[in-house]
């Protein structure tokens, strides 16, 4: 009688880490952002119109493109510390699956705990896997960018308009000191 | 197998409790699990010399590892007898050299179902089927060896729907394909063999599936006729993705018999669809999927369609590891599945490791 039922997860109740973002310039003029292509199809067109639109609305220094080897898993560490070291903000988009938006979310969270302001670029479709991996990186509430599902696919116009879209919440994120704390 | 208990001595509503107990969890999969205690979990421990706290599968970017104990937890659960888990372990590893499921596999939109190849004398022991609806139901190895495979993802990986795993539609079957190869029937070498293990030396092969499509063909005995309704099968345009992908064609005995005795060999077979399983590129582009033959989504701009011709073929599946052929269910209608891999297949076998 009273035999205890194992559990199959393995896990036990972790206390929350507190996620502490980078610290935040007070606006993008003539700073460098670091555009990280995650490879999906549209994600190198996006970040491209990405970096016309904060240009042209934020007056941004410049910009130095990156592309992820593979989007389906985090980002190789010497990519992350390469866009440490050469820019003072990334955007990272787009993440747009299963994996990739997760892995997204990863590399943002990775950024910030190097010290660089990051904005991540997701699909609305994408915003449950996206959470659940700020949680599992001891980030929970950790905010990103959403665009309007699918990217994939869309006409070169229709990418533009996607990044005039978010380009305000993109810089919101990387700029506005309300979400140094995370899940403010 | 366990000793059956007189049925007045159980206590239903305390297993009813139990199972409810494990859905409030949220650790199953959707049907009811078999509660796990200490005990059975050892039992499952006690038929492998691999130490429980073996770390057999890691999710680095989840926080997430599995050990040998975890799975037992999770087969136990699934409702495998504990003879099972050598099974259970082997098809574990077989699933895990496929590229994808160490990557974001498990997480994919595509909802990819592994596919477990049973081979050689642990069929018999433990009854897998391998002959007439391999494919299941009613066979209680062939259904809880790949729902272990499911609890494993969902519990020990932390990989659930609507959460990590963000299965658009998923592949119907999902963690219930599992079948032994109809070795008695098949006229080539099992897989196993074809893989470099020994005969008769127990294994399991596995991959993870995009989708699987009937070939029902009791229409000709021409095996060219056969073949070319396999191979246009094998080319469709719905699930292709990328340029390297890999097909199982998991022949019915009756196929297999007759292309055995129209003088093809499993290599002959291969070839065969290696010269007639191309695409020309306007059928791709007409299915907007010009793009394959370049390495997948989003490879080509506008202007490609000016610079490949409309008449250069792509190959579907090059090479012969792209192929794998094995055979299973009853010899009693000429039909076969195509079975297409999520990306491309380990080529190997595992061994069953049984307790010495």
């Amino acid at each position: 009688m009273g035999s205890l039922i194992m559990d199959p997860t393995g896990q036990t109740t972790r206390a929350e880490a507190e996620m502490r973002l980078a610290r935040r310039p007070e606006s993008l003029r003539g700073r460098t952002v670091g555009l990280l292509d995650n490879g999906k199809q549209n994600a190198g067109r996006f970040v491209d119109e990405l970096g016309k639109v904060l240009a042209e609305r934020y007056s941004i220094g410049g910009v130095v493109l990156r592309k992820k080897p593979v989007a389906t898993v985090d980002a190789p560490a010497e990519l992350l510390d390469d866009l440490h070291d050469s820019v003072e903000l990334v955007v990272i988009a787009v993440g747009d699956c299963g994996s990739c938006s997760a892995a997204a979310v990863a590399d943002g969270i990775a950024l910030e705990r190097l010290g660089t302001p990051t904005a991540v670029v997701c699909t609305e479709s994408f915003k449950a896997t996206a959470d659940a991996m700020a949680v599992v990186r001891g980030a929970s509430g950790y905010r990103y960018a959403t665009v309007e599902h699918p990217m994939a696919g869309l006409p070169a116009d229709e990418v533009r308009a996607r990044a005039e879209g978010v380009a305000d919440e993109v810089v919101s994120l990387l700029v506005d000191a309300a979400v140094r704390r995370g899940a403010a | 197998m366990g000793e059956a208990a007189p049925a007045l001595d159980l206590d239903p509503e305390a297993a009813q409790a139990a199972i409810e107990h494990c859905y409030d969890q949220g650790w199953s999969d959707g049907l009811p699990l078999v509660p796990a205690t200490r005990e059975l979990v050892d039992r499952f421990l006690a038929e492998t010399d691999r130490p429980p706290d073996e770390v057999i599968g890691r999710m680095d970017h989840l926080g997430r590892a599995c050990t040998v104990e975890l799975a037992a937890v999770n087969a136990a659960m699934a409702g495998c007898l504990p003879e099972y888990f050598p099974v259970v372990l082997a098809a574990w590893e077989a699933v895990m050299r496929d590229r994808a499921a160490k990557g974001g596999g498990w997480q994919s939109t595509s909802g990819p179902a592994p596919m477990i190849v049973v081979n050689g004398t642990v069929r018999e022991e433990l009854g897998f089927n391998s002959t007439g609806g391999a494919f299941g139901p009613g066979f209680r190895p062939n259904a809880t060896v790949p729902r272990a495979i499911g609890l494993i993802v969902r519990n020990a990986f932390g990989i659930r729907p609507h959460e990590f795993d963000q299965a658009t539609q998923g592949l119907p079957g999902r963690f219930s394909i599992c079948f032994g190869e109809n070795e008695e029937e098949s006229p080539w070498e099992p897989l196993s063999v074809e893989m470099g293990l020994p005969e008769g030396q127990s294994a399991v092969s596995a991959t993870l599936l995009r989708t699987c499509e009937f070939v029902d063909n009791r229409h000709t005995v021409d095996p060219d006729q056969v073949l070319f309704d396999f191979a246009d099968t094998i080319v469709r345009t719905g699930s292709l993705i990328f340029r390297d992908q890999s097909c199982f064609v998991v022949f019915g005995p009756e196929h297999a018999q007759l292309l055995a005795n129209a003088g093809y060999s499993k290599t002959d077979v291969k070839d065969w669809f290696i010269d007639h399983c191309v695409r020309r590129e306007a059928d791709l582009r007409r299915a907007g999927k010009d793009a394959v033959g370049e390495g997948g989504l989003g490879g080509r701009g506008p202007s490609d369609g000016e610079r490949v011709s409309p008449d250069t073929l792509t190959s579907i599946i090059p090479t012969r590891a792209q192929i794998p052929i094995t055979v299973t269910g009853a010899r009693n209608a000429a039909m076969s599945l195509v079975c297409r891999v999520f990306g491309t297949w380990s080529n190997t076998s595992c061994p069953i490791e049984r307790r010495r």
